[in-house]
């Protein structure tokens, strides 16, 4: 985050803000370890923005709980532009098709994506992963912006928790 | 009006939608309310990135909503009308055309930003509101966003002054 320098001692610049970033982080904690979605089909969505926005942090990232359900390597390498051709299940292909739509076309919803995920997920379910990924397609702006690394290697963190615990 | 078949109890159509999760929704309304500290950054300011973004992206309903708060700083609807032409508008104040660009290029093409955009930012910002300003210029973004793909529009069918935003409010617009 070159181009606006956390304060002395703090990790990232959003620590300039800090009631707001407080607030922040107790929110996509609160979507990330007390939700209703599994973590593996949340961070596979989330996983799609990072790669469709261009972020250099948050595609190497890995929350640890999607890590301990299942989701390795294999899988993450298949969240690519021939992802529906792949063997991913089917659960995680309907996220990437929802995270596109939420990234390119939020206004044009097609109807049998919204099929799809009423058939898939409940209606709390679909709202949840909408928030989580539309938070996270936000936020991985800020990381570009700021000036983030093109490249860096693939790093598990522990999932984000509402008081920032780790789990 | 939302194509989720359930709904939450609330009193605006976001609330019915988001308050399925409701400890979700109760940590976003806190997350929205902190952003708004005139002590950080002039509420008008963001008022009018939130506006702006609004209208890239499409969002119709989020357009309709007036927040008291950047009302009461000063934020005119004249402004808001000139919104699309705010380059080459009177009506805005440097600090305003900064942040509205700020916005634009982070909603659009974040890659697009070069080092000497934080120089200007830095010239008219101090540190916590540039940090304030793209935390909620990114929540912006998200929430409208959220609102399109789930059809979540505020039901005035023209511009509307709500109270808020407030740190302890148990709904949103």
């Amino acid at each position: 985050m070159g181009r606006l320098e956390p304060p002395p001692g703090a990790l990232t610049a959003f620590d300039h803000s800090p009631h707001a970033w407080a607030a922040f982080n107790r929110y996509y904690g609160t979507l990330w370890s007390e939700g209703l979605v599994d973590q593996p089909t949340k961070e596979v969505a989330r996983l799609r923005n990072a790669r469709v926005t261009g972020c250099g942090i948050c595609k190497n990232l890995r929350f640890a709980g999607a890590r301990a359900a299942g989701l390795d390597e294999t899988h993450v390498a298949r969240i690519d532009d021939d992802f529906a051709a792949s063997d991913l299940p089917s659960r995680w292909k309907l996220a990437i098709r929802w995270a596109d739509a939420l990234i390119t076309a939020p206004d044009a919803v097609d109807e049998q994506l919204r099929r799809d995920l009423l058939a898939e997920l409940t209606p709390a379910e679909i709202v949840e992963l909408t928030a989580t990924v539309t938070i996270a397609i936000a936020f991985s702006k800020a990381a570009v912006a700021f000036g983030a690394p093109p490249e860096m290697p693939v790093l598990e963190v522990p999932t984000p928790t509402p008081d920032g615990s780790v789990r | 009006m939302t194509w989720l078949p359930e709904a939450a109890p609330g009193e605006t159509p976001l609330d019915r939608v988001f308050g399925l999760t409701p400890a979700a929704y109760a940590r976003f309304r806190a997350l929205y309310a902190s952003l708004w500290d005139p002590t950080v950054i002039d509420p008008a300011v963001l008022e009018l990135c939130r506006l702006r973004i609004a209208m890239l992206l499409g969002a119709e309903g989020e357009r309709r909503v007036r927040c008291s708060a950047a009302r009461a700083a000063g934020c005119t609807e004249a402004q808001v009308s000139a919104l699309a032409g705010w380059p080459e508008s009177p009506l805005f104040t440097d600090v305003q055309r900064l942040c509205l660009g700020f916005a634009e290029q982070y909603v659009l093409d974040p890659h697009g930003f070069r080092d000497e955009d934080f120089t200007e930012l830095r010239v008219h910002l101090d540190a916590p509101a540039i940090a304030t300003l793209t935390l909620a210029v990114a929540v912006f973004d998200a929430l409208a966003r959220f609102r399109l793909a789930l059809d979540v529009d505020p039901v005035a069918d023209r511009p509307e002054v709500v109270s808020g935003p407030h740190p302890d409010a148990a709904s949103l617009p």
